[in-house]
């Protein structure tokens, strides 16, 4: 009896063990997290404008009132550039690197004007680009992201159905794309 | 004479059945630590972030969700009402108050698996900052029923149980939590069926 019972205890320090390896392991090799989602959707360097209903990756908008577009970047050649203009009462953007960890976010308010223009680059790019500073990135916020890939989530707010129009004009006017010297 | 490999493989048999089905129980059952609770509503303002305990990571790994950053706003999801009962789509509920300081916030029922309910355009699903009535003193009182309701009605079309979600867009509660005094709205039964 005794021996059973010591297996049990052995059995639940296994349990215990195995738990702790699960949810520790589990970010690497779910196959559905968001970075992947995004990547399924095979767009690079451009936003994607998510639809009501969920696609075949299983994104959508969730929010009624906002309308959301993703975009996939990788900075290893060159920085990312991200630019959106337009009139909509609230836009967000977020940055995250491919283990969905958030870099960045900012929203209308926290812009220049209440554009967006922002420049995503390695710590090397970075220092390139503050040494001669290019004409073109005078107004950009620049950011520094350590990991060479991640997506970023471009959301705008529709509070009314007569916002619809604006709204779609802003995501589709937006760009997602690298950042190169003339 | 096998009673030594049968205990190997009880022992075995405990720690992967146990091990498999904590850790999936775990995930299902929590998005993780470092929630911020204000009666029935529950947000998580680092579930994004680097510093996300190793719950919180698996779980967004695998609901792979587009959340919210800190500058964007800071989603609450309400699964009980104020007594503790689970909300249920039969039932009738007032949804009133204030909600914390915030540029917008909206407003609209999901299923408890977490996906929007869009019972159609024609009858009111959500309802935002711009568009709900509120009493002189800016508080307003939303009514989540599944028969229509004077002033600010919520419909809901679902079997079952369902959940309420309250984004604040552009709020401090997403920089500091805990460091200001939140309210948010209270949510209260008033009836169930027909009646």
């Amino acid at each position: 009896m005794r021996r059973v019972l010591f297996t049990f205890l052995v059995g639940l320090v296994g349990a215990a063990l195995l738990h702790i390896v699960i949810v520790l392991s589990l970010p690497q090799f779910t196959g559905r997290d968001a970075y992947t989602r995004i990547l399924g959707l095979l767009e690079m360097d451009s936003f994607f404008a998510l639809s009501a209903e969920p696609g075949p990756t299983g994104l959508d908008n969730s929010d009624p009132f906002l309308r959301t577009a993703v975009c996939s970047f990788s900075i290893a050649d060159a920085p990312a550039r991200f630019i959106a203009r337009g009139a909509v009462p609230f836009w967000s953007l977020s940055i995250f690197d491919s283990g969905s960890n958030e870099v960045f976010s900012m929203n209308d308010q926290t812009a220049v004007n209440g554009d967006l223009d922002l420049v995503v680059a390695t710590p090397i790019q970075l220092v390139e680009l503050r040494k001669a500073p290019p004409e073109a990135l005078a107004q950009s916020i620049m950011i520094e992201m350590k990991d060479d890939e991640g997506y970023a989530v471009l959301r705008a707010l529709a509070p009314l159905n007569s916002f619809e129009e604006q709204v779609r004009d802003f995501l589709t006017e937006s760009s997602c794309a690298p950042f190169r010297r003339q | 004479m096998f009673r030594v490999p049968l205990l190997v493989a009880l022992a075995l048999v405990v720690a992967f059945v146990g091990g498999m089905t904590s850790a999936v129980w775990a995930l299902k059952a929590t998005i993780g630590f470092g929630s911020i609770a204000i009666g029935p509503w529950v947000a998580f303002p680092e579930a994004q972030t680097v510093a996300a305990d190793p719950y919180a990571k698996a779980h967004r790994a695998r609901a792979g969700e587009l959340l919210y950053g800190s500058a964007e706003g800071l989603r609450f999801t309400a699964a009980t009402d104020d007594s503790g009962a689970r909300l249920s789509a039969a039932c009738s509920y007032d949804i009133s108050g204030i909600t914390p300081p915030a540029r917008f916030w909206t407003l609209y029922a999901a299923t408890t698996g977490g996906a929007t309910l869009r019972p159609g355009t024609e009858i009111p699903s959500a309802i935002n900052s711009w568009v709900v009535l509120r009493a002189k003193d800016s508080s307003f009182v939303i009514h989540a029923s599944p028969a229509a309701q004077p002033d600010n009605w919520l419909a809901i079309r679902h079997t079952g149980n369902f959940q309420l979600v309250l984004t604040l867009l552009d709020t401090p509660t997403a920089g500091s939590s805990g460091l200001i005094d939140l309210a948010m709205p209270k949510i209260v039964k008033t009836g169930c069926g027909n009646a």
